[in-house]
């Protein structure tokens, strides 16, 4: 290795052979746009399916408290095996390993902690007082589930909701070693043939998407605040 | 023992002072009380003694000498300082909060434990039971008597305090009011006291100082004269329509001149004598009486209606003040 | 299966593998440490300071880790070194961003009255700040602690070794047995940082904050 501090130099001042701008150009119908695709898909199916299994077990978690320890347990070992790892065992799983199906298992393992701690903390911030007021007005206890409880909680949810998917589109790169698609292919090419440009490309772009999703999600994260304003004074 | 001298603040990145030319002085061994409405430059004006507000223009004194003689922690070390946020250390016991500056003045262990003990029982906290206690394990109230006992472990002669009782209920407090003055009584620290609350001015100071907006004084005069002769609109306003009750609050029927009731006081409606005038006044009308009877040094003496029209006569002169009358 | 998964254990270069990836982890680490504690103390009283450390942080959690790694490889080249630096980076942001809302957060009540009882700048760094923040930087460095060794394992991917190189191995060779040793170990391994480092956590707790937690709940 030469100094690292000088290459870097070099490459920033240089510029030509770091990003290649015709390369680009040719394959960004059909390299890079299927694989940006591939990756919206997968990270979004992956935060659906998880919070179709998230929601309920968080509002059983919230209600039956003896529940939520072994719950967290379960979900913070999937959460704490690093993704490589967890992508190795799925696939030696006979019938897992058919598609993308192991990427979005791992994908959705790895949010379920974040999004039932996060639905747990939502339900538990809402002032005792309210649900019994609502209570007193002879609300059943569904309807003090959907109509009070969950929109007070909704800001907090929708916090982990943000979280999750930032941390999954992050993970989904790796998908692409296990043949799952997404960015990670550009990136892993871009290795194996020693093309920076694949790799920036790929990285800027999952960086890009994780920064937009986060920023819409926190959009509507403050959109739906003026609850938990009123909630706070 | 304090002086404000011509002291002005204005905060950078703005053109207007938030205190302008200030100018009173605290005497020894009395509580002077800086009171208006929110945002009118108390705590300002307060946190400059301590010097951890910078003086813009004018100096402040303290024996004499100006508070930058010496370096802003030295001078802090000796001065008592107690805030409606309290600030305990919560991963401190409470005899370590207490013995914090102490500590840093270096004294020996055992002198800091004996000390923290004597602060506990003054403040009405025994020892025992809360010396090993965390802030967390302690009611509001309790954490507010800590408070003031932290400020004063190194026994400073001059204390500041801003709104210290401020974040307790209006009993609790109350009863924290009545403890301090009586501590006060035998500590006699000079004190600067902040509030935006004029009853609590009125019983608590020796003194009072009535700040408006952009810290500017309105008037400086013991509780009694400001009451009976607000020098302003503005002070007669801030200290309310019912100025004239609450002067009846600053004495206690007990230190009437009252007329000996000779003959019978059977039948006759009977005051306490620790009860202030006001609330005598209140319960004289309730009971429909135009007398009643207070007994004191074993005489009895009678009060009227009269009689405390005479009191708002000629009480201006007095030198009563809310701090002892209270006590 | 497990007999076979105990067989890799026993091959000569498995210790090897370990190692390196502890010490990838490890290094990074402290180095992140090193760098993210002293910005964190420099900018605790500055809000720009924080807001600036919070918005660099939140875009490093948002660069995918592989492609971290990935990039260090055009500048860094291939090897542990380009790892290690790679590993170090990633390791910063959460870390940087506890130890400054932590440090942040301190009540300013608290602050003040230790200002105004004459405690110097150093004092309330060294006896409030740290002790009431440590609990929130300890969750940060345990957050970056486990987030390094998982992404370790990556570090196979640019040629600086660790215990990816056996996921790699068993992957590209189709030896499952491999495949899952590599995957156990690196699981366990992460398991252990966990809560290793969720008791450390728990150590630096002082007694007072625990009381206050739990008072909260
Ligand atoms: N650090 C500061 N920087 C700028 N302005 C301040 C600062 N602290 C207080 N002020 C302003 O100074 C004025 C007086 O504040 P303060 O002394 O706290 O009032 P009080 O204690 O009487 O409520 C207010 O208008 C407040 O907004
Ligand atoms: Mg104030």
């Amino acid at each position: 290795m030469s100094n690292p501090a000088l290459l870097l130099l070099q490459d920033l001042t240089g510029g030509t052979e770091l990003v290649d701008w015709e390369w680009l150009g040719e394959n960004f119908w059909e390299d890079i746009l299927p694989a940006l695709q591939g990756h919206i898909f997968l990270s979004s199916i992956s935060v659906a399916i998880a919070l179709i299994i998230a929601l309920p077990v968080g509002i059983l978690s919230a209600r039956y408290r003896k529940a939520y320890p072994p719950v967290t347990f379960v979900t913070g070992i999937l959460y704490s095996i690093p993704s490589l790892a967890l992508f190795a065992i799925l696939i030696s799983i006979p019938g897992v390993a058919i598609g993308p199906s192991p990427v979005i298992i791992a994908l959705v393992a790895y949010s379920l902690l974040i999004l039932i701690r996060n639905t747990v903390a939502g339900l538990d911030s809402v002032p005792p007082e309210t649900k019994d007021a609502a209570r007193g007005m002879g609300l059943t206890d569904r309807q003090i589930l959907f109509r009070v409880e969950l929109p007070l909680a909704l800001p907090i949810i929708v916090a982990g909701i943000r979280i999750a998917t930032v941390t999954i589109i992050g993970i989904a790169t790796i998908g692409a070693y296990i043949n799952g698609g997404g960015l990670g292919t550009l990136i892993f090419d871009g290795i194996q043939r020693q093309f920076p440009t694949m790799i920036i490309a790929g990285a800027v772009l999952a960086t890009a998407m994780a920064i937009v999703a986060d920023l819409l999600l926190l959009a509507l994260e403050r959109y739906l605040r003026p609850w938990a304003r009123v909630r706070r004074t | 023992m304090i002086e404000f001298r011509q002291v002005s603040k204005t905060y950078p990145g703005s053109d207007k002072p938030v205190v302008e030319d200030l100018s009173f002085e605290v005497l020894e061994g009395e509580i002077c009380v800086l009171v208006g409405p929110s945002g009118c430059g108390k705590t300002t004006s307060m946190r400059m003694v301590n010097r951890l507000i910078e003086i813009t223009e004018g100096e402040i004194l303290i024996d004499g000498e100006p508070n930058t003689a010496m370096s802003g922690t030295q001078l802090r070390r000796k001065i008592g300082y107690a805030i409606q946020q309290i600030g305990l250390f919560p991963h401190r016991t409470i005899a370590d909060n207490i013995g914090t500056v102490p500590n840093l003045l270096g004294w020996d262990r055992g002198r800091i434990k004996s000390r923290v003990d004597e602060l506990l029982d003054t403040v009405g906290l025994s020892p025992d039971e809360y010396r090993n206690r965390y802030p967390a394990e302690l009611s509001g109230g309790q954490q507010q008597r800590v408070g003031v006992a932290r400020a004063l472990a190194a026994d400073p002669p001059i204390m500041l305090m801003d709104e210290p009782f401020g974040a307790v209920d209006p009993i609790t407090r109350e009863g924290l009011q009545d403890e301090f003055l009586r501590i006060q009584q035998d500590i006699k620290k000079t004190i600067v006291f902040v509030t935006h609350d004029i009853d609590e001015a009125i019983k608590m100071g020796d003194k009072i100082a009535i700040l408006k907006q952009g810290g500017v004084l309105a008037q400086y005069d013991t509780p009694e004269n400001i009451l009976s002769e607000p020098d302003s609109e503005f002070v007669s306003s801030f200290v309310g329509g019912d100025r004239v009750l609450k002067r009846l609050s600053l004495t206690r029927v007990g230190e009437m001149d009252l007329e000996p009731a000779n003959g019978g006081t059977d039948g006759l409606l009977r005051i306490d004598e620790g009860l202030t005038v006001k609330d005598a006044l209140s319960e004289l009308i309730g009971s429909g009486h135009s007398r009643a009877v207070v007994e004191k040094d074993g005489e009895n003496g009678l009060l009227t209606f009269e009689a405390i029209e005479d009191l708002m006569g000629g009480a201006s002169g007095e030198p009563s003040n809310g701090g002892e009358s209270s006590a | 299966m497990l007999y076979k998964i105990l067989e890799v254990y026993a091959r000569p270069d498995f210790p090897e593998k370990l190692r390196q990836h502890v010490l990838l982890s490890l290094v990074a680490l402290l180095v992140a440490i090193a760098i993210a504690m002293p910005v964190a103390l420099m900018i605790r009283n500055s809000r720009l300071g924080a807001l600036i450390a919070i918005n660099i942080g939140n875009i490093g959690r948002a660069v995918p880790s592989l492609a971290i790694l990935a990039l260090a490889l055009p500048f860094f080249g291939i090897g542990f070194g380009s790892a290690l630096v790679a590993l170090t980076a990633l390791a910063i942001p959460p870390i940087l961003i506890n130890a400054s809302t932590g440090l942040r957060e301190v009540d300013k009540g608290v602050i003040d009255a230790a200002r105004g009882m004459g405690l110097s700048g150093g004092q309330i760094l060294a006896r409030i700040q740290l002790p009431i923040a440590a609990p929130v930087i300890f969750a940060g460095i345990r957050t970056s602690a486990v987030q390094t060794v998982a992404s370790a394992t990556l570090a196979t991917f640019i040629g600086g070794g660790g215990l990816g190189d056996l996921i790699v191995e068993g992957y590209s060779r189709r030896g499952p047995e491999i495949l899952l040793a590599g995957a156990l170990a690196v699981a366990i391994l992460a398991i252990i940082t966990e809560i290793g480092f969720g008791v450390l956590e728990r150590a630096f707790t002082p007694k007072g904050l625990k009381i206050a937690q739990k008072r909260r709940k």
